[in-house]
């Protein structure tokens, strides 16, 4: 008992002095183990605790528990001794105690329960291994929330100082969310236990914002401690702490005005008390997810980019509607194209690129921070509204002393930053402003002082400029100059080797050293400078007049470059050893002066003034050397110049000169010259006045001491055009065969070149005749003369045709090519023998012919009499009669007397014939309508006898076979005669009647009066018809037939109806009805036709 | 909301009629006396000129907050507007106002919503939208000095500006920007109902101020004989 409570009395001591116990363990242990022997015994005899389970908590004890043996009352005390420990043994009255954290290995264990005599000791052998290592709860100390980032804030203790080794420990911390506790989150998170109380923190983004609904925070941990080799476990969930969102708002919508990355996805809820119906995101619909309560919440998926007011998200209840915006967008991008530089080394300016757009405008547009790492000054940029089209820069002033900058630029927005670098050497950054208020002053006539101011502090540095001199129809020149920089006053800068009076435009630009950009040109300064005296003297030349006592001095305008100047007036002066003759201010317009010289031996001498002075004086000698052995000779150009040769002349004391002018034109012949260096043996002269076709004379005179001498004289062209008029040429002499021509010469203005030749063509033809246009088109008929002989002038044509008609042209040619000709008719002169027999042969060879034919008539007098004029007529010979009548009738006179022979027949006349109806008569008579009455005679032959003539057209005209034929024979056929003599009427009637019936048969006989019964519209519908249908046309109106008479050659010529009067014969008897003396005369038979008749009809064929 | 293209022509002749007879508003030109009568009319014609104008501005405007603000069927509780003067009134109490009243309520009225109007164009982001709306802003001040001009002609003093209505307009820090479209939109929305009734009530005070047709009519005809 004393050992006992001893042990229980020091046991916690023993808990902090281990030390102390090990010294006392060497009395305690024969103790302990005498006791546990004794337990064990008592054990074994009755009831004994079992099932030691040990675990613990903090490694520093252990909770040991046990069964409690049966039997056991409530009131047990037991007695726990641990072999080998000091205090060996614990009293408890629970089956439970606390033992301090023993060494590994086995340890034995007696339990004894104290006041129960029927139990027994128990005795236990544990090991750590046994034991189970469960850490305590953690405790949380505090859970909060960042409501507008949705983010949690857990705060715990790890309780470090409980447990006794440095070990790992594993949280593991679980989110639960909704009154449902639905686990939204588990999450581990490793720290480590160093001997101390550490507070740790553990954050979490929810991905729904929390005010939402309900977020529970639990948290549980595991020791790993190495030195432990129980078991460890987790240790239990701590208490749940709470998290929620309360307002008095009748809704809202979370997350609010948020923004957020582009493709993202995010949860919106709506906390309401109410109802929600439908929920939208721009115009899209979204489904619903539902909270606790009436909450709802919508999850988008990779969110688009938002409008410049952001994108809406609604929910709409049944009264109200609850809303949120949302900005989706982007991160600022790195600037780009960061930029540093300076324009008057005062202040940076620095430029960039914002580079993609954020879509973020207004208050989350991006800002920027322009920071300068040696100074630690920074400038902010930071403008609403995006730029659009405009650099983003900003300013730095630039520090004294510093000339090294590192310059960071940072874009920022809501979405995140970013960053551009750039170090600079702000002296070798200078982009240098527009140089302005040009000044130019004289220095000399060649000098100037140009002057411009550069804001500026280039005090330190050097300026490169460059000065850019333009002049009139020149290159343009740049000079360099370098200055030194000064702070913000005028720069000089002399420009030399200018020309005097020359406009001059300046301009500048500067960069500075070392080179970094030039700046832009500065406005155009124009400057004129002063003028000079001329540099040279005028060319001059001089031409002696025809009487060789006026010598006429020319000299050309000096050209700017050498007149350096306005050229005010020239002075001419002539001097000889005698005497000196002078004009004075000859004004500048005037360029020549005529000088009378009594001899030829003078010196002239020009000399151009301008406001500067007198130009040295050009001089040339008067003296024309004479040249006896000169020839013109001719050339010709190339088209723009002309090519002169010479040789070498060894005496030439001075340049040559070589003058020329228009040939046709009149003395003094001088259009221009030009001085060719005295070395020169050719030139090639051109000039803007020379135009091709025209003939120019050249001169080339030698230079000598004395004077000029003529070498050369050439006319030529520059250019051979063909001549522009033909050769005037006439013809001398005209013979039965032969022409004589002769032509003048073309003038030298319209022959336009030198004249190689004419061309001569000459062939039959008269005026009239259009072939004459071709002439020289190289027909065969047309014959050629080529005369290249120019000096010829005349041109005899032989072997020609007398009495023809022969058309002749001549044209000129040059190099140029062909002139255009002259062209004339001539006939060549008759030849009369051949005359007289072209008329005699023929007059013979009619007397032969004549002589032939009657002695042929004569011999056969007695045929020709049987044959054409019978004694007793032959009706079939009335064929032969009438031939001659057929062929002015066409063929309706053979058929007229065709006839075959007529059968005597009883002759029955139903009807006598009224007597011959007048004109007027037939005028209401539509022939059309008789027509079935009196077309038809075979319709009823035997009923009728049919008194007619016999007119050949009708028979024609309707032909009918049965009656010629057969039913020929019972019809007697009368010739009216008495109706052939009606010199008028009674053809009317025929023409009435017959033709109507031969009409339907598109006869070509048509009456030659017109009715006037029918309308107008049937008019011209049956002449058109009749137009169509035979070659007959009605010849006039009826006053017109009415006054022709059958004989008139118009009525004959065109009435077939009216010549078919032959004899009449009857054709029972077979003899004329009318008297021989009748048919013999043309006249009795209105429609016969005569030989006069014949002649006068003829035009009209 | 949307203008139409027929539209365009009236406009320009409500604007041309404006400007001509902007310099005889005796707001402006007050050198001659000649009566409420023209200025009531000039006035009335302002009014439609901004109905015609606003339909533009608004239509812009709406499509620039974004759906469903820009849907025609859209149609908000009041939520956050109360602030904004109210044109709808019952039609008894609107037939009993007195000339007085009722320009007092239009001048009050415009005067609270170009205040809240000139807080919009500080808000927008768009530089063209902002363009739009100083140009009403000038427009709706040249209306409310045009009331003015009216009261002034018919011996009614200006109504003391509240304390507060003038000031800088600032959304308040718990405005959410929902919330300010919302207001957006019903600032929009009110100035159109405004605007409607200004027509119906400046037309009513022509009718009134107009002297009696027959009376006139008499005149002449007893001049004539």
């Amino acid at each position: 008992m004393d050992a006992a409570s001893c042990l229980r009395r020091r046991s916690p001591r023993v808990a902090g002095e281990s030390v102390k116990m090990t010294s006392n363990f060497r009395w305690f242990l024969p103790t302990f183990t005498l006791l546990c022997l004794l337990s064990r015994v008592s054990g074994q005899r009755k009831g004994a605790p079992r099932d030691l389970k040990c675990t613990t908590n903090n490694l520093r004890a252990w909770d040991c528990s046990w069964k409690a043996p049966s039997g056991a009352g409530r009131s047990a005390l037991y007695e726990v001794c641990i072999e080998n420990r000091s205090p060996p043994c614990y009293r408890s009255g629970k089956t439970n105690t606390k033992i301090p954290t023993l060494l590994p290995g086995d340890h034995e264990i007696t339990i004894n329960p104290l006041h129960d005599s029927g139990s027994s000791l128990s005795r236990f052998t544990l090991n750590e291994k046994d034991v189970s290592f469960i850490p305590d709860p953690p405790e949380i100390l505090d859970l909060s929330a960042d409501f507008p980032a949705s983010t949690l804030h857990l705060k715990w203790t790890d309780r470090g100082s409980v447990f006794p080794h440095h070990s790992r420990v594993i949280w593991e911390i679980k989110v639960l969310r909704k009154d449902s506790m639905e686990v939204v989150k588990v999450v581990t998170h490793n720290t480590t236990l160093n001997g101390v109380d550490t507070v740790h923190h553990w954050s979490w983004a929810s991905d729904m914002p929390l005010e939402c609904a309900t977020h529970s925070v639990g948290l549980r941990c595991y020791v790993d401690d190495p030195h432990f080799s129980g078991r460890k476990e987790w240790s239990d969930w701590s208490p749940l702490k709470n998290v929620s969102w309360s307002t008095d708002s009748p809704g809202k919508v979370f997350p609010q005005d948020k923004v957020i990355l582009v493709g993202s996805d995010i949860t919106f809820c709506c906390v309401t008390q109410e109802k929600v119906s439908s929920a939208q995101i721009g115009y899209a619909k979204c489904p619903l997810i539902h909270l606790d309560g009436e909450n709802v919440a919508i999850r988008i998926h990779n969110i688009s980019v938002s409008e410049d007011s952001g994108t809406n998200v609604v929910f709409t209840t049944k009264e109200n509607i609850y809303g949120t915006v949302i900005f989706a967008g982007y991160p600022p991008d790195i600037p780009q194209k960061l930029n540093c530089e300076t324009v008057d080394l005062r202040g940076i300016i620095c430029t960039w690129d914002p580079g993609r757009p954020t879509a973020l405008v207004g208050p989350r547009n991006t800002s920027y921070t322009l920071s300068e790492s040696f100074s630690g000054k920074y400038v902010k940029f930071k403008r609403a509204e995006a730029l659009i089209n405009e650099s983003y820069q900003l300013l730095f002033q630039i520090l004294p002393d510093q000339e090294l900058y590192n310059f960071t630029l940072t874009a920022h927005n809501p979405l995140g930053q970013s960053q551009a670098r750039i170090l600079v050497n702000v002296t070798e950054r200078v982009y240098p402003r527009t140089p302005s208020s040009i000044k130019v002053k004289d220095i000399n006539a060649t000098a100037v002082t140009l002057s411009w101011h550069l804001p500026g502090n280039f005090a330190k540095i050097k300026l490169l400029c460059q000065v850019e001199i333009n002049k009139m129809n020149s290159v343009q020149e740049l000079r360099n100059v370098t200055i030194a920089g000064a702070d913000g006053s005028r720069y000089l800068a002399a420009v030399g080797r200018l020309h005097p009076y020359t406009v001059y435009t300046f301009r500048v630009r500067c960069a500075t050293e070392p080179f970094w950009k030039w700046s832009r040109w500065s406005d155009e300064k124009q400057y004129l400078t002063t003028e000079a005296i001329p540099s040279k003297g005028p060319d001059t030349w001089r031409e002696w007049r025809s009487d060789g006592k006026n010598l006429i001095i020319y000299w050309k305008p000096l050209p700017v470059s050498e007149a350096n100047g306005k050229i005010l007036f020239y002075n001419v002066s002539c001097s000889s050893d005698e005497k000196t003759q002078s004009f004075s201010e000859i004004p500048d317009p005037q360029h020549k002066a005529e000088m009378q010289l009594d001899k030829n031996d003078y010196i002239i001498s020009v000399v151009a003034k301008n406001s500067a002075g007198a130009s040295p004086p050009s001089k040339i000698a008067s003296m024309e050397i004479p040249n006896d052995d000169l020839r013109t000779e001719q050339a010709v150009g190339t088209g723009r110049g002309i090519l002169l040769t010479w040789g070498h002349d060894p005496n030439a004391t001075c340049d040559y000169v070589v003058k020329w002018c228009n040939a046709s034109q009149a003395e003094p012949c001088l259009m221009d010259w030009r001085k060719v260096p005295a070395n020169s043996t050719e030139a090639v002269i051109e000039s803007d006045q020379f135009r091709p076709g025209v003939r120019y004379h050249f001169f080339l005179y030698g230079c000598r001491n004395q004077g000029y001498q003529l070498l050369r004289s050439v006319i030529g062209y520059i250019e051979e055009l063909a001549p522009i008029v033909a050769p005037n040429f006439t013809v001398e002499d005209t013979s039965a065969d032969s022409i004589l021509v002769k032509w003048e010469d073309i003038p030298v203005e319209e022959l336009r070149g030198f004249l190689r030749g004419y061309l001569f063509y000459f062939e039959k033809g008269e005026r009239d005749t259009s072939k004459m246009r071709g002439l020289e088109s190289g027909r065969p008929d047309v014959k050629v003369k080529n005369i290249t002989d120019t000096s010829q002038k005349t041109l005899r044509i032989a072997d020609l045709q007398g009495r023809t008609s022969y058309h002749l042209v001549l044209r000129a040619y040059t190099s140029g090519g062909l002139g255009p000709g002259k062209s004339m008719f001539v006939v060549t002169k008759e030849n009369s023998v051949g005359l007289i027999i072209a008329i005699l042969i023929p007059v013979a060879v009619a007397v032969l012919v004549g002589v032939v034919t009657s002695i042929l008539c004569y011999r056969k007098r007695e045929w020709i009499k049987e044959t054409f004029y019978p004694d007793i007529p032959n009706p079939e010979n009335c064929k032969a009669l009438q031939f001659q009548k057929g062929i002015c009738e066409g063929n309706s006179g053979l058929k007229t007397l065709e006839m075959n022979p007529c059968t005597p027949n009883n002759v029955e006349v139903l009807e006598t014939r009224t007597a011959v109806p007048k004109i007027e008569d037939t005028e209401i008579v539509s022939p059309v309508a008789e027509r079935p009455e009196e077309s038809s005679p075979e319709a009823d032959p035997e009923s009728q006898v049919v008194v007619s003539y016999c007119p050949p057209v009708v028979e024609e005209e309707v032909p009918n076979p049965g009656a010629d034929e057969g039913g020929g024979a019972s019809q007697v056929i009368y010739i009216d005669v008495q109706s052939m003599y009606q010199p008028q009427a009674r053809p009317e009637e025929e023409l009435e009647t017959d033709p109507a019936a031969g009409a339907g048969a598109a006869a070509g006989y048509k009456p030659q009066m017109h009715l006037p019964v029918t309308p107008a519209a049937e008019d011209a519908a049956a002449e058109d018809g009749a137009d169509k249908s035979a070659g007959y046309r009605p010849q006039a109106s009826v006053r017109a037939w009415n006054l022709a008479s059958p004989d008139s050659p118009r009525s004959t010529d065109s009435n077939s109806e009216a010549v078919s009067f032959g004899s009449p014969c009857s054709i029972n008897s077979r003899q004329f009805l009318i008297p021989p003396k009748d048919e013999d005369s043309p006249k009795s038979g209105g429609g016969g036709w005569s030989f006069t008749n014949f002649f006068q009809n003829k035009p009209n064929d | 909301m949307d203008l139409r293209a027929g539209d365009s022509w009236g406009i320009i002749a409500c604007l041309c009629t404006v400007l001509w007879h902007l310099p005889a508003v005796p707001a402006l030109n007050r050198t001659g006396d000649p009566g409420p009568g023209p200025s009531i009319q000039k006035t009335y014609d302002l009014t439609r000129y901004l109905e015609h104008q606003l339909r533009t501005l608004a239509g812009t405007y709406l499509n620039y907050l974004g759906p469903p603000f820009n849907e025609p069927d859209f149609n908000p509780p009041r939520l956050g507007a109360e602030t904004l003067p109210r044109a709808t009134v019952n039609l008894e109490v609107w037939r009993s106002l007195n000339d007085k009243l009722r320009l007092t309520q239009n001048y009050e009225a415009y005067s609270h919503l170009l205040c809240h109007l000139r807080g919009l164009n500080r808000q927008a982001a768009a530089a063209e939208l902002r363009r739009s709306l100083a140009h009403f802003c000038t427009s709706l001040q040249g209306l409310l000095g045009s009331i003015a001009g009216v009261m002034a002609a018919l011996g009614y003093p200006l109504p003391q500006p509240l304390p507060g209505a003038e000031p800088a307009w600032a959304p308040g820090p718990a405005h959410s920007d929902f919330l300010q479209k919302m207001d957006d939109f019903w600032l929009l929305k009110e100035l159109q109902t405004w605007l409607w009734r200004s027509a119906k009530d400046f037309n009513r005070l022509k009718k009134k101020m107009q002297p009696p047709a027959a009376a006139v009519t008499l005149h002449l005809e007893a001049h004539g004989f």
